[in-house]
């Protein structure tokens, strides 16, 4: 990975470069899965009914499967726009200390606004893990060119993908058809779990995920909303409580 | 969806009420660069939201299914996403091994059902 380049400071000579060098070392085992992920969304789209170029510029422009999953699903069930609205909006939060801890990875020596901007939306939970493991190894000057390329090529595969998986449901025999199906929530199920450290974490996803069946009985086709917001509230507060018990509990 | 979705308004729908509300936590990070408290009460907060909102959202995927999950009894479906879960923890936390793990049950019980046949 570490070859010095004859132009001192891999000046823009380099960019093309280190931008190829980025989507080449996009492809692999987080590359894999994202796929099968999106493969997944594809499948999503095909069993909703959701026009495929719709869908395929949503994997470009949103770049963040559950937003996606929220938005799609949410238009199937009947949500209204506003609604949805919110809660693909609450479901991004994740993305801002994403996006604030990897950035003074990846921009560059003399950052720019656009480039700045151009990086962050590639940043996803995958980039934002692959660059942890890659950045470090590449030169501070060629950095914004080889974030933006490993986010191109995560996106490509992402979307082959989807389209993949949208024309492959009405190929595949039954049982695979419904795996398909399985991939967005399992890996979302997975992901919930590997990213979970605190028990506010596990509180967060026990309430969210119990409170969501009941929530979906509520008027006004906000129940992920509820779900999110008062399961994460409740969960918040409740891993706040023990310390005072504590205290209170003392002779 | 009421009735089809056309193109066009899909797409609409997908940059105003999926990108752009997304995308502002994007353009925030940028904007707040390092003056950012990850650690701070708000924050912790709204990844707790976070984190319930996307367990909401796999729940109502496995629980409540719209399309060609419905044919899966819900064991089945509960089973699939467990086995996935001991599958990651037992694999070295490979998400791979954890979605390959549930992949399998969940074919092993459609074929087994008879599902589609």
């Amino acid at each position: 990975m570490h070859s010095p380049p004859s132009i001192p400071e891999a000046g823009e000579a380099g960019t093309p470069v280190w931008f190829l060098r980025g989507a080449i070392a996009s492809l692999s085992a987080p590359g894999f899965v994202l796929l099968a992920t999106f493969l997944g969304f594809g499948g999503l789209l095909h069993d909703l009914g959701f026009p495929i170029v719709a869908g395929l510029i949503s994997t470009v422009l949103v770049w963040a499967l559950p937003a996606q999953v929220i938005l799609v699903g949410g238009l199937a069930s009947g949500s209204s726009l506003p609604a949805l609205a919110i809660a693909v909006c609450l479901s991004g939060v994740r993305l801002l200390p994403m996006v604030v801890s990897l950035m003074p990875l990846m921009r560059g020596r003399r950052p720019r606004l656009w480039q700045e901007l151009l990086c962050a939306h590639f940043v996803a939970v995958t980039l934002w893990a692959e660059g942890f493991r890659l950045l470090p190894k590449v030169p501070t000057a060629a950095r914004p060119a080889f974030s933006v390329g490993v986010g191109a090529g995560l996106m490509t595969t992402s979307v082959i993908g989807t389209a993949a998986g949208f024309y492959l449901t009405n190929v595949l025999p039954a049982p695979l058809a419904v795996a398909l199906l399985l991939l967005t929530p399992i890996s979302f199920t997975i992901l919930l779990v590997r990213n979970a450290k605190a028990r506010v974490d596990w509180l967060a996803i026990v309430l969210g995920a119990a409170i969501s069946p009941f929530a979906s009985y509520l008027p006004g086709g906000l129940d992920l909303f509820w779900a999110g917001v008062g399961g994460g509230t409740l969960a918040f507060v409740i891993a706040r409580l023990p310390p005072k018990r504590r205290t209170g509990a003392r002779p | 969806m009421n009735g089809q979705l056309s193109e066009f308004g899909a797409i609409l729908i997908v940059i105003l009420v999926g990108f752009l509300p997304n995308e502002v936590w994007r353009v925030l990070g940028v904007a707040l660069g390092r003056g950012l408290d990850d650690d701070s009460l708000l924050m912790r907060w709204i990844r707790a939201v976070a984190t319930a909102l996307l367990a909401a959202v796999v729940a109502h995927l496995v629980l409540v299914p719209s399309g060609a999950l419905v044919a899966l009894p819900l064991w089945l479906r509960l089973a699939a996403v467990g086995s996935g879960i001991a599958g990651f923890l037992v694999g070295r936390r490979s998400v791979l091994a954890g979605v390959l793990t549930a992949e399998v049950v969940l074919v092993a019980g459609a074929w087994w059902l008879g599902v589609g046949a």
